[in-house]
């Protein structure tokens, strides 16, 4: 019977996993995660590699908000920077689809740390209409700068091949979403065990304080904004790569507004919150969906109100979300742990 | 934590649970495998019910399911109903390719789209999959066979639509007498919707002297009287306004308020041109004219026939449901000549057999709600002709013969 869980070394304290049942928990999700590709139809491959595109960008989102707690509403025009950056680079140079899909992500830490720059000056609501402006340019240029990304046309492409086989299959590409995904998480739980990672929290936490403390405000600022769009950059290169067609309408401003909500409901400053969010997000309509479906036969007017039940469902979801678990799905998952873990002794 | 709060994430995690587990819909019941003599195809659809465009997407949708609902009531196509599968994707890209994917797995054998984003979006995938594609977004761009090999258009392409308008233009201005080439302006909605027909109605106003000039109506603008002012300045005899109904009520008011109306003469392209413009902008819209890719029911021709009778035995009427509804009622009714010419031949109900069948398609009668539809392996142009409308008393009146875009 455990009451608590006590580190007699400094190596235990800093170890990621700590205890047996997080190392059996996490060798069985990887298992689970090896196995799933080979036993799903294409839909639910499909399903899986937007969860998986959305993990990258909602941790990217969560670097910057949930962690350094600077809020952004740029997430889609940052994604289209990424996107459309491989796009270009691979259609209209040839530069191969592995090669444009790292410029990509520089190429966004670049435009993000730009866009980052009014964060030295402004906070909170101000920074959201700065970050909101990042949107609206980037959308702007990318509709209208008809030399580089074609403007009006949707920018087609070419299918990604490694040694003369196609990578964009769904299965394939599962591979390359979930394999990105999979170093992300590992970056990024390691960057927050580095000097980085605090000055990021400790900006978040007091900004005054920190910079008391010595950290430079603004190089720290600038580079989460760097690291966030870097990551951001990578989910919209594997996109552009993935559906070989970039069209701007997949990065509008309730892009953006879904991510925010995707690490408000998984959970501000945690990764396994920011997967949570991603799949309840993705899988939420899909879920509504077949369940309308599913009981057409039976009830033929629930099929007609589904489609307005699914906005009603996202906006109740986050009040409640807020009202009662502000910490997120991330938290639920921690009290299920700890019945478990207390059971049957709860308190 | 108390055991009632953890109800809250047991729940949470079931529904969760249940998602992943929600597959396909069940198969129809056994019940009426007997009243079906031949095997169902299976089309998939897409609809926008909830999102950006749905004030037009919700009578299209209709006009699609109404078409076969009242298809199958008659026995179907050669004997066989049409399965439609179809959903609600709140003008998302995301839920357009989930949503497709799915009814891909379902076997669907042809697919009715909606917007430019979920058109666009999914132009490789449905070239990858030899899936039949139709839209109600008519960008020329969809027309290039190496690009889009699955895509058809059924309306006139927004190019098409601006070249007409700019020819009509030109020949009222001479029938009124006057000397010259009229000056024209195309304000349009800011993004590639708006954008796509300006290279090409440029350069047919280049190519025929007709003065041209082209802005945007700027996003979430709450009125247009600076547009209106530039397009004053630049002297437009005729202002061809793309975009969607609702901003294009309120330029019309603002034209009226700033006293422009006589000034100029306002010709709205498809998706500006319908019911709900004249119920929002009101005494507004009085004498403006529509290129009309699809004919009005007020207006009433022999293709308006079997969706009203179909609509009145359901408690509503043509009237009530818009231009919309027959436009995705016809819409359907192409894809469906397709799948009927596909079964005709003998040959499998696959998408490539369909695309073939479709291919042969030479003049198709819509009854007059459309010019004739024709397709080819080498087009899939549906057709490059419309008649101009105009609003008198508060309905759409026809005022023109066909006009071709290349006579």
């Amino acid at each position: 019977m455990v009451s608590g869980i006590y580190h007699t070394t400094y190596e235990q304290d800093m170890a990621l996993r700590r205890t047996p049942a997080q190392k059996i928990r996490l060798v069985l999700v990887i298992v689970l995660a090896l196995i799933f590709p080979f036993l799903a139809s294409r839909y639910y491959l499909n399903l899986a590699n937007q969860v998986g595109i959305a993990v990258i960008g909602a941790i990217g989102l969560n670097i910057l908000v949930g962690y350094t707690g600077q809020i952004s509403l740029g997430q889609g025009g940052f994604l289209a920077v990424g996107a459309y950056t491989a796009g270009i680079l691979t259609a209209r140079y040839g530069v191969p689809w592995w090669l444009s899909t790292p410029i990509a992500c520089l190429m966004t830490a670049l435009v993000g740390m730009v866009f980052g720059i009014p964060s030295l000056r402004l906070k909170g609501l101000y920074l959201a209409i700065a970050t909101l402006a990042a949107q609206v340019i980037i959308l702007w240029v990318v509709t209208h700068w008809k030399a580089v990304t074609g403007g009006v046309e949707a920018l087609v492409v070419p299918a990604p091949t490694l040694f003369g086989r196609r990578v964009n299959t769904d299965f394939n590409f599962y591979w390359v979403i979930w394999g990105c995904a999979a170093l992300v998480t590992l970056l990024t739980v390691n960057l927050f065990r580095s000097r980085f990672g605090r000055a990021f929290i400790a900006i978040r936490d007091q900004d005054i304080a920190a910079s008391v403390m010595g950290v430079d405000l603004f190089k720290y600022k600038l580079l989460a904004f760097a690291i966030s769009s870097f990551f951001v950059g990578l989910a919209g290169a594997l996109t552009a790569h993935y559906r070989t067609i970039v069209t701007w309408e997949r990065f509008t401003m309730d892009v953006s507004v879904t991510y925010l909500a995707m690490i408000i409901i998984g959970g501000l400053g945690s990764v396994t919150g920011s997967y949570f969010g991603a799949a309840f997000m993705t899988l939420l309509p899909a879920l509504l969906t077949n369940l309308g479906r599913a009981l057409k036969g039976t009830f033929p007017i629930v099929e007609g109100l589904i489609p307005f039940f699914q906005l009603a469902a996202f906006g109740l979801v986050i009040i409640l979300f807020l009202i009662f678990e502000p910490e997120g799905l991330n938290k639920i998952w921690r009290d299920i742990k700890n019945y478990f873990r207390l059971w049957p002794f709860s308190y | 934590m108390s055991r009632r709060q953890l109800i809250i994430p047991f729940v949470l995690f079931a529904v969760l649970i249940l998602s992943a587990c929600a597959g396909p819909a069940p198969q129809a019941p056994a019940a009426t495998e007997a009243a079906r003599p031949q095997e169902p195809v299976k089309v998939g659809a897409i609809f926008d019910l909830t999102g950006a465009t749905a004030d037009v997407g919700t009578p299209y949708s209709e006009g699609v399911k109404g078409f076969v609902e009242w298809l199958n009531s008659k026995g179907g196509v050669e004997g066989h109903p049409i399965d439609l599968v179809s959903a609600d994707y709140a003008y998302k890209v995301d839920q357009a390719e989930a949503l497709y994917s799915q009814f891909v797995g379902e076997g669907v054998v042809a697919f009715m789209g909606w917007g430019t984003g979920d058109t666009e979006a999914l132009r490789p995938r449905i070239a990858e999959d030899k899936i039949p594609f139709m839209s109600a977004s008519y960008s020329a761009a969809l027309t290039k066979m190496d690009e889009a090999p699955y895509n058809f258009l059924i309306g006139t392409t927004y190019s098409d639509q601006a070249i007409i308008a700019l020819r009509w233009a030109a020949d009222d201005w001479a029938a009124k007498g006057n000397s010259g080439k009229p000056k024209v302006a195309v304000i349009h909605h800011d993004s590639p919707f708006g954008q796509s027909p300006l290279e090409d109605a440029k350069a047919f106003a280049d190519a025929n002297g007709i003065g041209f000039t082209s802005l945007p109506m700027p996003r979430g603008a709450t009125d247009y009287v600076a547009e209106l002012a530039q397009i004053q300045q630049f002297g437009a005899n005729y202002v061809i306004v793309h975009t969607v109904s609702s901003p294009a009520a309120v330029l019309l008011k603002n034209a009226a308020d700033q006293g422009y109306k006589n000034s100029m003469q306002f010709i709205l392209l498809n998706w500006c041109a319908d019911e709900i413009l004249i119920n929002l902008a009101g005494a507004a819209a009085e004498g403006v004219f529509g290129a009309l890719p699809f004919t009005p029911p007020t207006s009433p021709v022999p293709g308006h026939k079997d969706p009203d009778e179909w609509l009145k035995s359901k408690g509503s009427s043509l009237e009530a449901k818009g231009l919309h509804y027959s436009q995705g009622w016809w819409t359907m009714a192409v894809m469906t000549e397709g799948i009927r010419r596909t079964i005709q031949q003998g040959k499998p109900v696959t998408g490539e057999n369909i695309r073939s069948g479709l291919e042969s398609i030479q003049n198709f009668d819509t009854g007059g709600v459309t010019a004739p539809i024709s397709f080819s392996p080498t087009s899939h142009k549906g057709n490059n002709a419309l008649r101009m409308f105009k609003v008198e008393n508060g309905k759409w009146v026809q005022v023109s013969d066909y006009i071709s875009a290349t006579p």
